[in-house]
């Protein structure tokens, strides 16, 4: 479904993606994680077109990505939750949602959609008036996400939707990111500091370090690895 | 900028300049050009006022026709009411023009941007009003037949044209001296980055007032003159949009932040402006003014800094230095055994330090010693509050709460550049380097902290340049260099004001693992050189070898604190970095 | 008791005055407000652009007493609505020929040297268009008289039984217009689908784009539509002020005012921020020579960015 080939990205001279490959098939959970500046957040945006890449592709059910502008590349069912969450702080969490349902394709999946937001996410649908800025971390997150749902996507890609959050929020979050993956189906791309909830929940998993891929494997190989610990702590 | 070490071609420049420019006025008989010869210099020095403020700033002015109108009604009063030759009532301008940049000047430093070019704008238009209203709306100059030479009428036009080339002259030698000084250079560097120059130790605010008097100054004495001249003086004229945007035009054609940039844009747009008007002024009124806009909107489209710097980055190269000698003392300082820690002063004590923004607390009960002579180590998972820590050492933020005590001194509401005084230097996550000076002119300005001698200033430049080992580069622009050039040049400039202990944030962020180790040998030689070090580094695996102590950071608390080994086994740290279940599932190992 | 009642007639007067031009100040706040409050772009041209709003009023005028219509009072006011699509259109098309390659996703990153540029930019715009103006309508002051404008409803004050309230009848509708305008431009940007939209593009321009919206083509719209609904605001002051091509610049600082009094990025704020103008402009006559009336503006601008720069509704910038 997503096909990414020794991708490069340059920031003025500073290499922050080095030929990275990496693939994801449809209905597969995919994890990436690495320690901080490891260019995880970089890959999330060249594939949605915020930075530009410098070398290699990226191809998505079989079209080039990279011809395209960003905003088109979120009508093709990608559905990109950023890091930080970024929802719209002066807009009402329906407003949100409602820009969520932006692409065409998603505004006649629209009740369903919204449906399934609140059924995951319940305090959503009571704080539903309520402006985003002024919502907790958690929910911002789950804002964040139910917006994502609400495009009605085909790739779902989430960027640490555990940053700085309480420990019982973040379990939460990646409970209903499972149910996600498992109930609907969808085809998940994660990116995560927390080794450990990414790595067991996911199907494959990517090691990123310094920009490079470091380790890849299926989930249980993962686990074993204690290079992932040395990745992250320098012993 | 220009370069350093012409100051005698610049010198002579200004003097053929001159000379030709009254040998043409001498041979010229008509009127009209010679009026034409007079205002060119006159507009000139008002693009040169407005450089020295916005050109080298970077605040933008709309509004410098409030000096100019100033200088020119007061020339104009002073000669009605008290009978005052014009011979002293443009130096009288000048003060009112320099006043003008105090009471201007200081309220309005603190706006930045927009706020600060609308509120210029506001300053000539609401002048241009009362004006009106004390009846001043047209004023003619009154003939002094009897000593007209003493009233500055003179019938000879040619004595105006030579007026105004001195004044141009004087404007000239003011611009060089303040550009080839630590004025200019704190300037350009306040211009490129205004956080970097503060913690660089330069008083922004003192500078910027500095600047702001001068350029009114300048901007009256035009005035003054222009009125002697034209003989007639309204409010329109002096005070209205088209005068500040004049001044703003022939710097910006010409070339932001130079010294002949406005005397080149003058010289150009000046007459072309002023033939279209005679000839055209009839059928098409407006034209000076459409001129203009389509100048401005021609160099920002296709020159944003003008026709000089367009014209250097294409012919001009910068000439290199012989490769200099790396130097050896600071690879055998980094072999040198680190000494041992002396007696563990704490240099720096920080308790109870609290921030928060809006609801979230950044920074929760911090307190920590740093002892003189060692490496601490600052690392926690993004967010942690790290970068805020910094901030709060420094004096960019101000603390909720807390005690920061330097050295036996309380840091608390000192603004940066009195910090980086006290012996703090600092670098960034994001290197802010000033893109369009060269290394060696980057670094200076971090040694005007600890010298008020420019040359001392120089050679301590040099001397940490050559700490770095970037002596080589010295003269390339700081634009072109790699990120491990830049990071070094930014600690270079940190070591110029000779600190005694460094914040260092995320020096290694994008290096390759070979850079890495440079920076850490040169790291370690710092601190054998006395030199105490906080850093905040996320490459864990550099920072266990280099740093001597860690402090953890997580959601604004000390997480932990210890010696490396200790720290990275510590449970806390191992779920902050890599989560809970790891933590628990390496627990159950 | 005679001196008080004197006094108390040119007080409501002057209040009366300052509501109504306000009215229409709020509304030329607003447009403003949609670019540089939401979008923040700063638009030096933004006065220009009412005073081409007046001109294309005028001319719209002219051209309908051609036609073979019995002519009606309403005309003008008409043509000040119907300026606001025409210049809509023309902001919309400067916009991407020129102010795009100052702003928006190309300029992002480089945030105080895209300010600088759209400054200088707009600056540069400013003298075009004045001074073009100059050349095309020539410096007569123009005015867009109907008969209303030297009309008055009376009404008398329970006071005093020779003092009696003016409100000029033009001013009046000006300002009735002026507010229907102002609430319709409210609801679309809060309730319809493209109001949400510009607002996301504004409020989070990368997270806009991942839901798939072009920011840039946003940013296109809303500067569209704030020159048109300046541009209507210059309509309907033309139907009461003789103006002029240089005419912009007394305005460009008090719609300035304006928003950055209501609080940035705040709809709403911007009209009250205007209307507050408006009232402070009039009552300044009370206690200063009218010639100074300007330069009030330009002190309670001043006043307003170095006291406060947050607006005096700042707490309500968070709503649009």
């Amino acid at each position: 479904m997503l096909q990414i080939e020794s991708l490069s990205v340059n920031y003025g001279g500073l290499h922050a993606l080095s030929e990275v490959s990496l693939s994801v098939r449809e209905g597969q959970y995919v994890a990436i994680v690495g320690p901080n500046g490891a260019g995880k957040t970089t890959l999330f945006k060249a594939i949605s077109g915020m930075v530009p890449a410098s070398g290699g592709g990226i191809r998505y059910q079989g079209r080039d990505l990279l011809a395209l502008p960003p905003a088109e590349r979120a009508r093709l069912g990608i559905a990109h939750v950023p890091e930080g969450r970024q929802v719209f702080n002066s807009m009402s969490v329906l407003e949100n949602l409602e820009i969520g349902a932006y692409p065409p394709a998603a505004r006649t999946h629209w009740r369903r959609n919204l449906e399934r937001i609140f059924t995951l996410f319940p305090v959503l649908a009571e704080r539903r008036a309520q402006l985003a800025g002024t919502l907790s971390g958690g929910e911002q997150q789950m804002l964040a996400i139910g917006r994502g749902i609400a495009s009605s996507p085909r790739l779902l890609m989430l960027d640490e939707p555990s940053m700085g959050l309480a420990p019982a929020v973040a379990d939460l979050i990646f409970d209903r990111i499972g149910a996600l993956h498992r109930d609907d189906g969808l085809t998940l791309l994660l990116v995560e500091q927390r080794v450990a909830e990414a790595v067991q929940s996911c199907d494959f998993g990517y090691v990123l370090e310094s920009g490079r891929v470091a380790l890849e494997g299926p989930n249980e190989v993962l686990l074993a690895d204690d290079r992932i610990r040395k990745v992250y702590l320098g012993m | 900028m220009a370069r350093r070490g012409g100051l005698g071609t610049s010198l002579v420049i200004i003097a053929l300049l001159a000379l030709a420019w009254c040998a043409l006025a001498a041979v010229v008989a008509n009127s009209y050009y010679l009026l034409m010869l007079t205002l060119v210099p006159i507009w000139a020095v008002m693009g040169l006022s407005w450089n020295l403020l916005s050109g080298y700033t970077g605040l933008v002015s709309f509004g410098h026709a409030a000096f100019f109108g100033l200088g020119a009604y007061t020339v104009v009063i002073a000669l009605i009411r008290f009978d005052l030759t014009p011979w002293f009532g443009i130096p009288l301008g000048t003060l009112v023009g320099a006043l003008a940049g105090i009471v201007i000047g200081y309220p309005t430093f603190r706006l930045r941007g927009h706020y600060f070019a609308l509120s210029m704008l506001a300053y000539p238009m609401a002048l241009l009003y009362v004006f009106v209203w004390l009846g001043y709306q047209e004023v003619a100059l009154p003939m002094k037949r009897a000593e007209p030479a003493w009233f500055m009428q003179f019938a000879d036009y040619r004595v105006y044209v030579a007026l105004a080339v001195g004044l141009l002259v004087v404007a000239l030698l003011v611009s060089l001296a303040v550009e080839r000084s630590r004025f200019g250079m704190s300037l350009l560097a306040i211009k490129q980055n205004e956080p970097a120059a503060e913690a660089a130790g330069i008083d922004t605010l003192k500078w910027k007032m500095r600047a702001v008097m001068l350029s009114g100054a300048l901007a009256a004495a035009a005035g003054g003159l222009y009125a002697v001249v034209l003989l007639v003086v309204t409010p329109e004229s002096v005070f209205g949009v088209l005068t500040s945007a004049q001044a703003l035009v022939v710097t910006l054609f010409g070339g932001v932040g130079t010294l002949w940039g406005p005397v080149i844009g003058a010289a150009i747009l000046i007459p072309l402006s002023e033939t279209l008007q005679a000839e055209l002024g009839d059928v098409l009124p407006g034209i000076q003014g459409v001129v203009y806009g389509v100048a401005i909107l021609l160099v920002i489209l296709l020159a944003p800094e003008g026709i000089y710097w367009r014209l250097r980055d294409r012919f001009y190269r910068p000439r290199r230095a012989p490769p200099a000698e790396m130097d050896a003392s600071a690879d055998t300082e980094a072999a040198a055994a680190p000494a041992e820690l002396p007696a563990r002063d704490p240099i720096l004590r920080v308790s109870g330090l609290n921030k928060s923004f809006g609801g979230l607390r950044a920074v929760a009960d911090v307190g920590f010693e740093v002892h003189a002579g060692e490496i601490l180590g600052i690392i926690g998972p993004n967010g942690a509050g790290k970068t805020t820590l910094f901030n709060l050492l420094n004096g960019f933020l101000r603390l909720d709460d807390g005690e920061i005590v330097f050295d036996g001194h309380s840091m608390i509401g000192l603004k940066p550049n009195r910090v980086c005084r006290f012996g703090i230097g600092r670098t960034f996550q994001v290197v802010r380097s000033f893109a369009r000076m060269s290394l060696l002119h980057n670094v200076v300005v971090g040694a005007y902290a600890v010298t008020t001698n420019d040359a001392d200033a120089f050679r301590l430049a040099r001397e940490a340049l050559r700490r770095v080992a970037l002596s080589a580069e010295a003269d390339d622009m700081a634009g072109k260099l790699t990120n491990k050039q830049l990071r070094l040049m930014e600690l270079a400039r940190a070591l110029a004001g000779r600190p005694r202990l460094l914040l260092l944030d995320e020096p290694l962020a994008g290096l390759g693992s070979a850079e890495v180790e440079d920076v850490l040998a040169l790291l370690r030689s710092i601190s054998a050189g006395g030199v105490t070090i906080v850093i905040i580094e996320h490459t864990m695996r550099a920072m266990v070898r280099l740093a001597g102590r860690f402090i953890v950071l997580d959601h604004g608390r000390v997480l932990a604190s210890g010696l490396p080994n200790e720290v990275t086994n510590d449970r806390n740290v191992v779920e902050a970095y890599l989560g809970a279940k790891w933590a628990a599932i390496r627990a159950a190992d | 008791m005679q001196s008080f009642g004197v006094f108390a007639e040119t007080f409501l007067q002057a209040l009366t005055a300052g509501l109504l031009v306000g009215a229409i100040y709020g509304l030329m706040c607003v447009g403003l407000g949609l670019i540089f409050g939401v979008m923040r772009v700063i638009n030096f041209a933004q006065g220009d652009f009412l005073m081409l709003g007046m001109y294309v009023t005028l001319y719209l005028v002219a051209g309908i007493a051609l036609l073979p219509f019995q002519s009606s009072t309403a005309v003008p006011f008409v043509a000040a609505i119907v300026a606001g699509p025409i210049l809509c259109a023309a902001g919309y098309l400067l916009h991407r020929a020129l102010i795009s390659r100052v702003t928006g996703t190309r300029a992002a990153g480089v945030e105080g040297e895209g300010h600088y540029a759209q400054l200088i930019l707009t600056l540069g715009l400013s003298l075009i268009v004045q001074n073009g103006g100059l050349i095309l309508f020539g410096s007569t002051p123009q005015s867009v008289r109907t008969a209303l404008s030297s009309r008055a409803w009376e009404i008398p004050l329970r006071f005093n039984d020779t003092a009696a309230l003016f409100l000029n009848q033009a001013r009046t509708i000006a300002a009735l217009v002026s507010i229907v305008v102002a609430v319709a431009l409210y609801w679309i940007i809060n309730r319809s689908r493209l109001g949400k939209m510009l607002r996301a593009a504004a409020d989070n321009s990368m997270a806009a784009t991942y839901m798939g919206i072009d920011v840039d083509r946003a940013h296109r719209i809303a500067f569209g539509i704030g020159i048109g609904v300046t541009a209507v605001a210059g309509g309907l002051v033309a139907t009461f002020n003789p103006f002029q091509p240089y005419v912009g610049l007394d305005y460009v600082i008090i719609m300035y005012a304006g928003v950055v009094l209501g609080g940035m990025g705040s709809i709403l704020g911007a009209y009250w921020g205007g209307m507050t103008i408006g009232l402070v402009q009039q009552l300044s006559t009370l206690v200063l020579p009218t010639q100074l009336q300007n330069a009030t503006i330009f002190v309670v601008f001043l006043l307003i960015v170095l006291i406060r720069p947050q607006g005096l509704f700042g707490r309500a910038s968070e709503r649009v």
